[in-house]
């Protein structure tokens, strides 16, 4: 070689040193190869699975316990038997005529993490338990609603309903190896809710450490508990293939080991760690350093996690989701309302039924933009949404009718607006969104600009709050508008239809308004079994929404994942908590 | 002597009292539904707001929740704290010692290497030393922590793998949490030494480089104001200027005679300085992910964890009030000149 | 005018004083010509919000559309340097300035009229100093909002107490001097003994430390908007500029300077700013200290 090869490759060092497009961390194999790590931003509230109702928590509840029923890999819909040892339908006998019983045979051989074996009788405590628990926010209304018939425990003067236990023992029932449930009136999507709620515990370990025995005398010292009063807390005895062998709150991680003494064949991976890492910045370092195995991060960041050696990216995941939504208050509580303005349609404020005016809302459906929101904020991935149920469940609608940003049309009904003097006046209030959410700051933002770009009299101030206080305002109903989005309990139109639509769902509740019509089909396509017929019914109450336009849906977002090469047996399902980062290990592995 | 330290101690429990007073006059200006913000998180919980309301006792005035908080903590009970998912009591055990250990190890070197550039800086000031220390300083100074400290992690860490973030790797994690493992002091890395871990104790040690070196840069300007204008006052005193007209050599001038007294209020300051420093760690544990106090506490600021809040400050007030007594204690001890009492 | 001169030569002397007022000179001038420099978009209600270039996430280098790039979401970095040079004098003086008139005020009364009104305003400040300010501040935002307005209020809460310690001090060691002596014996009122003899003399100190303090506070905002308690993001605040650049210091996979201006420009400002205050700072000092003359 020329010597003036040898001082070119030493610039050339120099310079790619610095700027530092050296391959730095391309890996033959895997570092720690039996350990998979996992690096997420948000706390886990309590691995009791009838107590915690986040994502976070359900992501370890996942792999530690086990419910009758499993979603088949990558499907939403189709269910496969775990705990149970077949899946029950009117076809087999298992689900009765009339849809009110279900008749499910429980798996023998089945041991808990102790070595114990696992009875129907610990199944059906689990279940009662599940729904005896009943704590403030938690989730027992998703069961106690289809095998009860009401929501709660406890009546309006917080005090235990008389008839509580007796119900809770008619509808659930052991007879030989078989969990029967008896329902006060069909639900369909029950067998869906047991397979995402309700996993199995151990009773005997339960009694032992501490929390309910099973027997009528004790449940109602458990009705309502503080959340680190029970053994199930911190501590987990499942049959799944990992135990719990620490929950590290001080440096908020969580070690599982695997189970070797699993009633299948073990898990391939020895330990796993969930790990909380706030900074993006540095779990990107670690992710890129091999230290992790898979982080969290949002869309925004894409562009930083592309092009790392040895890490990949699959994105285009689909979700059970609606968010952002934008929702109209029709009638704002003016009391102490700062968002108002003067509370007057005099130019300086808006009137507490604004949004009652169906005209007015339909100009803000016109005055957003759809098309810009995706391709700038979410870079293009998504699609608009065509209603309120999502693109991943049955029920949506693909043709669905959908808005589009068209400045015309939006003027059209400004100027119809509470006949024409809305156009005059103009208005002025204030949006609030909760700091810290980009997507929906966006959302604000966009509607503010393009809106006040109609007509100068029209004035909309955009203001970041802390949760507290948008909590807050929101419960009081004083936000004239507010984004907000709704993840899904289970895989099932109903879980966003009532909730969104009908008047006694929590959104329509803060909106403040009642739509009989829309109440009428949502409780018509619950009790439909047949999933074509819902379809239709579904369809229907889209197209009303469409033209009621009580809120405005955006995208059907999709999300993307982020692993090192080297993990092998990921599988995507959209009901997975915390998807597409939560899901089973037991598929994991690395090489 | 010991009167004095009474008399100062017994003034321990009228500063907690007025901080947690004062925190609980800020907090009353927060609705029941403000407060219960701290358990409901998710939107599907939304319709349960009144209940936790209800479970949780938030409707009561502002000034009943005082007291009945002032009662449990007459009976040593601080309460529950919700973000870190454990009692008060707890959390403070868990959390306080690391970010100790973090900054003791931190404030070793920022002593040494303020003082002694401080001194330099004063003695050959407005030459070139000064002007390079103190622009290498007031750089420190002047630079957001996080800037620093993710520009450390990415050389160290990303690039070299030298220095790694977290507190401990997966194998010292387990190895600590063993019964075997006795925790002497509270300080991991002297806990590791003690128990004879010697990976232990170098995976812990180098966890901890990147962040005191953060802690350093950005901290170690105030000391070498402090030292060089100290320096400064004490060079142009009268017995100084004796000393150096006497012929005596400028470094037994500086040695012998105006560092000592030049030294008094750096050192006097030091446990003020000490606490400030404690004070200061949120962003640098957020970066480098240390389990340490400062995290903790703003993070029950902003979820508005209130038994965390009044823990964590009380924490707070307690170390302020020691590093008082510790500073006016040293400040006798190094002057023959004050007697405190 | 005799003052001033022997104070211009007293600067003249120290190149690096000068530097100081040349620093602040320039920001100033930015400041107060910021509507002239970054005109605000039409229509615009307050021009403190920076305008935003669309809304996709990355932010985008220099160029001619937008001279110093855009930051995360798009907001034009050179719109928000140029206003948040208001900002910054607005917060800085704002708060240093309250923070020095309470203390001036209560430490002024402490070291003057000793006994129980020193022993009470004093514990009074201990209580405060205790306080850790960044819980205080987070509580404060956390009732209030995040606004500017509740991080000075936060700030200064904590501040003022040091100001009153140094001031106490100052005082209680000049009223033993003898022109306070003289002055009483001559009948003077307690009032006018204080406005006109010892707080004239007694306040350098504080002056000399609340120019030091002015760039300190820029660097608090800073550290507060990074823990999401400082403006409101899209506000023109060089501490919210800063703290935009968060997600973006790695840069991306090939490059790790590929965002490096959403760090460099808002740092290099608050470094200067910092700086000249600092050499102002010791250029007071050195004004008003007698024994440098």
């Amino acid at each position: 070689m020329s010597a003036r090869i040898t001082p070119m490759i030493r610039l050339f060092l120099v310079v790619a040193l610095a700027l530092g497009s050296f391959p730095t961390n391309v890996f033959a194999s895997a570092k720690n190869p039996t350990t998979y790590t996992y690096l997420t931003i948000s706390d886990a509230d309590s691995l009791d699975p009838a107590y915690s109702y986040d994502t976070a928590s359900h992501m370890i509840v996942l792999n530690l316990y086990e419910p009758l029923f499993q979603f088949d890999k990558t499907s939403t819909e189709k269910l496969i038997p775990l705990i149970a040892s077949g899946v029950p339908s009117r076809e087999n006998g298992g689900i009765s005529p009339d849809g009110r019983t279900y008749t499910i045979t429980i798996r023998k051989g089945v041991k808990f993490h102790d070595g114990t074996l696992l009875t129907p009788e610990d199944v059906k405590w689990s279940i009662q338990r599940f729904i005896l628990i009943d704590r403030a926010a938690g989730p027992s209304s998703l069961l106690m609603e289809p095998l009860l018939g009401y929501a709660s425990t406890r009546g309006d003067d917080g005090k235990l309903l008389p008839t509580v236990w007796e119900d809770v023992n008619r509808a659930v029932s052991v007879q030989g190896d078989k969990l029967i449930l008896r329902l006060p009136k069909p639900y369909a999507p029950l067998l869906t809710i047991l397979a995402s709620w309700a996993p199995v515990l151990s009773k005997a370990w339960a009694g032992k450490n501490g929390d309910w025995d099973g027997t009528e005398q004790t449940w109602q010292k458990y009705n309502n508990p503080s959340k680190e009063s029970s053994p199930f807390f911190e501590r987990a005895m499942g049959s799944g293939p990992f135990k719990l062998d620490r929950w590290d709150r001080k440096t908020k991680e969580f070690i599982l080991t695997r189970n070797d003494a699993y009633w299948r064949a073990p898990a391939k991976i020895k330990n796993v760690v969930i790990k909380g890492v706030n900074e993006f910045g540095t779990r990107k370092l670690m992710l890129q350093a091999g230290d992790a195995d898979a982080i969290y991060a949002d869309r925004p960041l894409l562009t930083q996690l592309q092009g790392i050696p040895g890490v990949k990216i699959i994105d285009d995941l689909p979700t059970v989701e609606m968010n952002p939504v934008v929702f109209f208050t029709y009638k704002i509580n003016a009391v102490g309302n700062s968002f108002l303005g003067s509370g007057k349609l005099d130019g300086n404020g808006i009137p507490p039924e604004f949004f009652s005016d169906k005209d007015l809302r339909k100009a803000f459906a016109y005055s957003f933009d759809y098309k810009g929101f995706i391709a700038d904020v979410m870079r293009g991935k998504g699609t608009q949404a065509t209603g309120a149920i999502p693109k991943s469940l049955p029920g949506h609608n693909p043709n669905g009718k959908k808005y589009s940003l068209d400045k015309k049309k939006a003027e059209e009904h400004f100027r119809k607006a509470y006949g024409g003097k809305l156009w005059e006046q103009g208005f002025k209030f204030t949006i609030a969104f909760n700091t810290g959410n980009l997507p929906r700051q966006t959302v604000c933002q966009i509607l503010k600009r393009n809106i006040e770009g109609l007509n100068p009299k029209f004035k909309i101030d955009v203001r970041a709050v802390e949760w507290p206080t948008f909590l807050d305002a929101y419960k009081a109903s004083k936000l004239p508008i507010f984004v907000m989005g709704w993840n899904a309990d289970y895989p099932d139109p109903h879980n966003f239809a009532f909730p969104l639509l009908h008047s006694k769902g929590d959104y329509p509740t803060t909106q403040r308004f009642k739509n009989p019509e829309f109440d009428r089909l949502v409780e018509e396509a619950n009790a439909e079994t047949a999933i074509a017929k819902r379809k239709v019914i579904y369809a229907k109450l889209q197209d009303l929404a469409y033209e009621e336009v009580p809120q405005l849906y955006i995208i059907d977002a999709v999300r993307y994942r982020t692993q090192r090469d080297w993990v092998k047996g990921w599988f995507h399902n959209p009901i997975f908590p915390d998807s597409p980062y939560g899901g089973y290990f037991y598929s994991l592995s690395k090489e | 002597m010991l009167k004095f330290c009474v008399k100062r101690l017994a003034f321990l429990p009228f500063v907690m009292f007025g901080v947690t007073a004062l925190l609980f006059a800020c907090l009353q200006f927060l609705s029941p539904e403000m407060r219960a913000s701290l358990y409901i998180k998710d939107p599907r919980q939304l319709s349960q707001l009144d209940a936790v309301i209800e479970k949780y006792g938030l409707r009561k005035p502002v000034y009943i929740q005082y007291g009945l908080w002032l009662k449990q903590v007459a009976h040593g009970e601080l309460g529950y704290s919700e973000t870190a998912k454990m009692p008060v009591a707890q959390a403070i055990k868990a959390f306080f010692p690391a970010t100790f250990e973090l900054t003791l190890i931190a404030f070793i070197p920022i002593m040494v290497i303020g003082v002694y550039f401080g001194v330099l800086s004063a003695v050959y000031k407005d030459r070139l030393i000064d002007h390079v220390s103190r622009f290498v300083a007031i750089t420190g100074y002047s630079l957001p922590s996080f800037v620093l400290g993710l520009g450390l992690l990415m050389v160290f860490y990303g690039k070299l793998h030298w220095f790694p973030p977290g507190r401990y790797g997966l194998e010292t994690d387990m190895l600590v949490h063993l019964d075997t493992f006795r925790h002497y002091t509270g300080l991991l890395t002297l806990d590791c030494l003690l128990n004879g871990e010697w990976t232990a104790f170098t995976d812990v040690a180098k966890r901890m480089v990147l962040p005191g070196a953060t802690l350093l840069y950005i901290s170690v300007a105030l000391l070498l104001r402090i030292t060089r204008s100290s320096m400064l006052e004490e060079l142009s005193k009268d017995y100084v200027r004796t000393a150096r007209a006497k012929g005596l050599p400028e470094s037994v001038v500086i040695r012998k005679h105006a560092l000592a007294n030049a030294l008094i209020p750096v050192v006097t300051l030091s446990s003020l300085l000490f606490i400030g420093l404690l004070g200061g760690v949120v962003i640098t544990e957020t970066v480098f992910d240390f389990p340490g106090i400062g995290r903790w506490g703003v993070q029950a600021a902003q979820q508005l964890d209130i038994p965390g809040v009044l823990g964590s400050t009380l924490l707070a007030a307690f170390l302020f009030v020691m590093a008082n007594l510790a500073s006016d204690l040293l400040y006798a001890v190094v002057d023959p000149r004050i007697r405190v009492g | 005018m005799e003052k001033l001169k022997s104070a211009w030569k007293t600067l003249k002397r120290r190149p690096m004083s000068l530097l100081g007022f040349a620093l602040i000179g320039f920001f100033l001038s930015v400041a107060v010509l910021a509507p002239v420099l970054a005109p605000p978009e039409a229509g615009s209600r307050d021009s403190y919000i920076i305008p935003q270039d669309g809304y996709s996430p990355d932010p985008v280098r220099p160029s001619k559309a937008h001279w110093f790039g855009t930051t995360e979401q798009q907001y034009d970095l050179y719109y928000g340097m140029v206003w948040g040079t208001r900002t910054a004098f607005a917060v800085a003086l704002q708060v240093v300035g309250f923070s020095v008139i309470v203390g001036i005020l209560l430490g002024g009364a402490a070291g003057f009229y000793g006994g129980w009104v020193d022993e009470v305003l004093m514990r009074f400040t201990d209580v405060i100093l205790a306080f850790p300010d960044i819980v205080l501040a987070v509580v404060i935002v956390a009732v209030r909002g995040p606004s500017l307005e509740n991080v000075m209020v936060a700030v200064t809460a904590v501040s003022w107490p040091s100001y009153a310690r140094l001031m106490r001090g100052d005082v209680m060691s000049v009223k033993e001097r003898d022109f306070v002596a003289a002055a009483r014996a001559i009948g003077a009122s307690d009032a006018r003994i204080l406005f006109r003899h010892i707080i004239p003399n007694s306040i350098y100190p504080v002056l000399v430390v609340a120019s030091l303090s002015m760039g300190r506070i820029v660097i608090t905002a800073a550290a507060l908007s990074f823990l999401g308690l400082g403006a409101p993001v899209g506000y023109a605040d060089w501490g919210q500029l800063i703290s935009l650049s968060r997600n973006w210091i790695l840069g991306s996979a090939g490059n790790p300077f590929e965002y490096w201006h959403t760090v460099f420009i808002p740092g290099i400002a608050i470094f200067m700013f910092v700086l000249g205050w600092n050499l102002l700072g010791d250029a007071v000092r050195d004004i008003l200290d007698p024994r440098q003359k």
